[in-house]
């Protein structure tokens, strides 16, 4: 894949740049994404904290003698509603006026990083709960300058003053205005430590702010990445091949014949730019040109042969994941056993706006405009294809249409090729994707199957659960690919099985990395995506096995756990589990931990041969505190409408290298009439905010799965369930 | 290469356009109005959606040269009773999450009430089918539709 680009750095490459731009000081450090522990060189261990050094009050806040106060937000605002959460921990402490704030992304900066990794990013569900402390520190360290500064003038103590509401009040003194505070509260001296409110005193965490994005998204002012302009500015669509293809020939003439059409550059030999006045003339000049491509026999890269190929290799060893008890003897002692072999399909991120990318050079500097998920190491990239220090080159972190994982691309795939045409043409150019080039283009998430064994004893008892996961994983060829290649196991292959809640004695788990040209991604909820499902329907089929009732059948496998427990207990309160349902209706059920957040789904559903319709989702979430209690329902139902488009119709499938689908005709999407009632409870809790925009999404499919069992007796193990109900 | 003339939002616009240019790329490139989205360009998202003489058309498969003469509305010239009742209830729950197929989704929404000014669950999930949010935010569509329908009514 790297050696497309002679101009892309390699993985190594970017290794050595992120140990020579640091101390060297390699520190383990978790990913809260379950991914486990990774080494990697980073130069500050604690999260930022120290703004002594930053522009005033801080690098996340600035106020204004108008009394405006700009925020400053380092997540990408992909629609999960960080502009709104992460003010609303900086607002809590500095109790300003809510009406005041404006949001703003961030530059590239390394005062921006991530609190648990040397990077700035959004993604694995870690916003709020990464930026939980530092955002309040931010707050209160702000609000404790303005408050130092007012005593100074007042010549009176600090602690006899008290903010509220945009401004600082003392009982003789008066009042003044964070804004008449502004300047001479830039000069005190950041206190150290900050005490942080009591959560009991939370004024502005835990409400339901309105969005406040929502004006500018709702009159067209805001600006997208597909939307920049600059001036001068060029429009560029390329012609990229099938997997595991080249080019073999265009027509160049007819190209050139189409109005507005400006240059055809190749970029690797694979892949040809056609460049443009505008975003039509670039697609009708690519048109013409009819590319035509010389297609791979990879057996891998045909549907047939790459389905036969997998299903293979789930009887062949695999790298052993864990072992607990003796599950060989155990499943010898069984008096009968349950097989079962799941598949899975790629799946495209398809979000609404395709990806794109604006890269403006002039030989000294450059600008670059996107929906970066990770923009420190898009930056990094263009800086190498550019032949620039990466701080000569501006960031601008534009509003994304979606990202679900796919702007966080581990190989930075749309800036790339951006900033490679840029360098050819000294002039901006917009990289428009079509849906078809966004659908066709990779970094999907994998095709996987697994295949469980599982022994019963005479009492339907589980005796030995031996699991077999064979799948592409994600992680090869990102930063932690190297630790991969290492040990033969990807964490995002295995989490939500090795990691299982349930108790399993005598269980084994074996893991197969496949080596495929489709390049692959962390789509939302990543590995979750097809281990909630696994584990969550083969539990219900031990549960039936063992005539016991699904919910309660799970409380006693998870005694441990007093979030699944709490959930669980919602759900039996707030669902209608256990009534008896109207004729060819059924309830299923489903409960999933990731990004350290539980939830668990009750579904009603009914069936028509293959038509799954999906009536009424009651949901439990147990995710500590709830920032914004309407956005973390909006966070759940969008979970829920994305894991019900993917189960219900999502299916990518290849022929000779060649994506068959491309567009919402035939890789269809959730549309309003299938938009089933939805219901989200909160577990009440005051613990640490844990993930939430991906958690909603694991336990979907397989609560869906086990109702359609009960309706027609079949246990669907293949998605989409339009293909495994066939 | 000819010159068009289209009304857009009660503005006059000329634009140089070959003649299947479609409107969607005449108005986000030449024109400068990015807010009608891009999301297929073949009527399946419902991104593109304008507003002519008020009824709502994919402009990624209307091509420019049709729409001399007929009155354009986009998101950014949305006004009046209707709009502005619709863009209120959008606000007040806090619909749009990613916010890229919105402008379909309010402008589908206002011609909607326009003609029914009422509308059951079953005429939104008519009149919406068309427009796409991956997002998931139909529920919070279906509640603004209803919220603004009533505000409509109560003026």
């Amino acid at each position: 894949m790297l050696d497309r680009f002679p101009d892309q750095p390699s993985r190594r490459d970017f290794l050595k740049t992120g140990a020579a731009l640091t101390s060297g000081l390699v520190v383990a450090f978790s990913l809260p994404m379950g991914l486990g522990k990774f080494a990697w060189a980073q130069d500050a261990v604690t999260p930022n904290k120290d703004f002594t050094s930053a522009a005033l009050p801080n690098a996340f806040i600035k106020i204004s003698s108008d009394n405006s106060i700009r925020l400053i937000i380092n997540k990408l605002e992909m629609g999960q509603g960080v502009n709104t959460s992460l003010a609303q921990l900086m607002a809590e402490e500095l109790e300003c006026d809510w009406q005041r704030i404006t949001c703003e992304s961030a530059p590239v900066a390394p005062v921006y990083n991530a609190t648990f990794m040397p990077l700035q990013m959004a993604g694995g569900s870690s916003s709020v709960s990464s930026s939980w402390e530092q955002l309040r520190v931010a707050g209160a360290m702000a609000r404790e300058m303005l408050i130092a500064a007012a005593a100074e003038k007042w010549g009176v103590p600090a602690k006899e003053i008290r903010a509220e509401n945009g401004a600082v009040h003392h009982g003789k003194k008066g009042s003044l205005t964070y804004g008449e505070l502004a300047e001479a509260a830039a000069k005190q001296k950041p206190p150290a430590p900050v005490k942080l409110k009591d959560p009991k005193h939370f004024k502005v965490i835990g409400q339901s702010m309105k969005r406040v994005d929502a004006a500018d998204k709702t009159n067209g002012k805001a600006i997208f990445g597909l939307d920049v302009k600059a001036p001068d500015m060029l429009y560029a669509v390329i012609a990229r091949p099938p997997f595991g293809g080249s080019v073999q020939g265009f027509d160049e003439a007819a190209a050139r014949k189409v109005p507005g059409m400006k240059e055809i550059i190749k970029l690797d030999g694979n892949k040809v730019a056609f460049v443009g006045t505008n975003t039509w003339a670039a697609m009708k000049g690519r048109d013409a040109a009819n590319v035509k491509w010389t297609l791979s026999d990879d057996p891998l890269l045909t549907q047939s042969s790459l389905q036969k190929t997998f299903l293979e290799s789930l009887d062949k060893p695999g790298t052993l994941v864990k072992t607990v008890g003796n599950p060989g003897n155990a499943l010898k002692k069984a008096s009968r056993t349950l097989e079962a072999t799941y598949e899975f399909p790629y799946l495209a991120h398809a979000c609404m706006e395709p990806m794109n990318c604006t890269v403006a050079y002039d030989g000294k500097s450059a600008h670059i405009w996107a929906g970066h998920q990770m923009p420190t190491t898009d930056r990094m990239v263009a800086a190498k294809i550019l032949g620039l220090p990466p701080e000569s080159i501006e960031v601008t972190t534009t509003y994304a249409g979606g990202s679900f994982g796919r702007r966080a691309n581990k190989d930075s795939d749309f800036v790339v090729e951006a900033s490679s045409l840029a360098k050819q043409l000294k002039k901006p150019i917009k990289v428009v994707w079509t849906r078809e080039d966004d659908t066709r283009g990779g970094y999907y998430r994998p095709m996987t199957m697994h295949k469980i064994t599982a022994g019963l004893d005479s009492k339907g008892r589980m005796s030995g659960w031996d699991h077999r996961i064979v799948g592409q994983g994600v992680m090869a060829g990102s930063v932690f690919g190297a630790q991969v290649d290492k040990t033969g196991i990807d964490p995002t292959s295995i989490e939500g099985v090795e990691n299982t809640h349930y108790a399993l004695n005598d269980f084994q788990l074996q893991l197969q990395l496949m080596k495929s040209p489709v390049t692959t991604l962390w789509w939302r909820s990543v590995g979750h995506t097809h281990t909630a499902y696994v584990m969550e329907t083969f539990i219900d089929e031990l549960a039936t096995a063992a005539k016991k009732d699904p919910l309660q059948y799970r409380k006693a496998m998870i005694p441990k756990s007093p979030r699944h427990q709490a959930v669980l207990d919602l759900l039996a309160q707030k669902s209608d589990w256990g009534k008896k349902m109207a004729e060819g209706r059924a309830l299923g059920l489903a409960v999933h931990e990731s990004f350290n957040s539980v939830v668990g789904h009750v579904v009603e559903v009914s069936v028509k041969g293959t038509d799954v319709k999906v009536h009424k989702i009651v949901s439990a979430v147990h995710c500590g505190t709830v920032v914004n209690p309407k956005g973390a329902q909006a966070q759940v139902e969008s979970a829920i409408v994305y894991g019900l488009s993917a189960c219900l119709y999502g299916e990518l499938t290849l022929d000779k290298g060649q994506v068959k689908q491309g567009n919402f005709h035939d890789y269809p999407v959730l549309r309003m009439p299938d938009m089933p009632v939805i219901e989200v409870h909160f577990v009440p809790s005051t613990d640490t905010p844990t993930g939430l925009g991906e958690p909603g999404l694991p336990p979907l499919a397989p609560a869906i799965a086990n109702a359609i069992f009960k309706l027609n007796g079949k246990r669907v193990r293949s998605q989409p369930f339009s293909k495994g109900l066939a | 290469m000819a010159a068009y003339e289209l009304n857009i939002n009660g503005r006059t616009v000329r634009v140089e356009a070959e003649a299947e240019m479609p409107l969607l790329w005449a108005v986000r490139d030449l024109v400068g109005l990015t807010g009608t989205k891009y999301g297929c360009g073949m009527a399946q998202c419902g991104a593109c959606t304008i507003l002519a003489d008020g009824e709502p058309i994919r402009s990624c498969v209307t091509t420019v040269s049709t729409m001399q003469g007929r009155k354009l509305t986009t998101i950014e010239g949305l006004e009046g009773k209707v709009g502005d009742a619709i863009k209120a209830a959008w606000q007040d729950l806090s619909v749009p999450q990613c916010g890229y197929c919105q402008s379909g989704q309010i402008l589908a929404a206002t011609a909607l009430l326009t003609q029914k000014p009422k509308p059951t669950d079953q005429d939104i999930d008519t009149a919406m089918v068309g427009n796409i949010c991956r997002c998931g935010t139909y529920a919070d569509i279906r509640r603004a539709i209803h919220k603004a329908a009533d505000s409509v009514k109560s003026t």
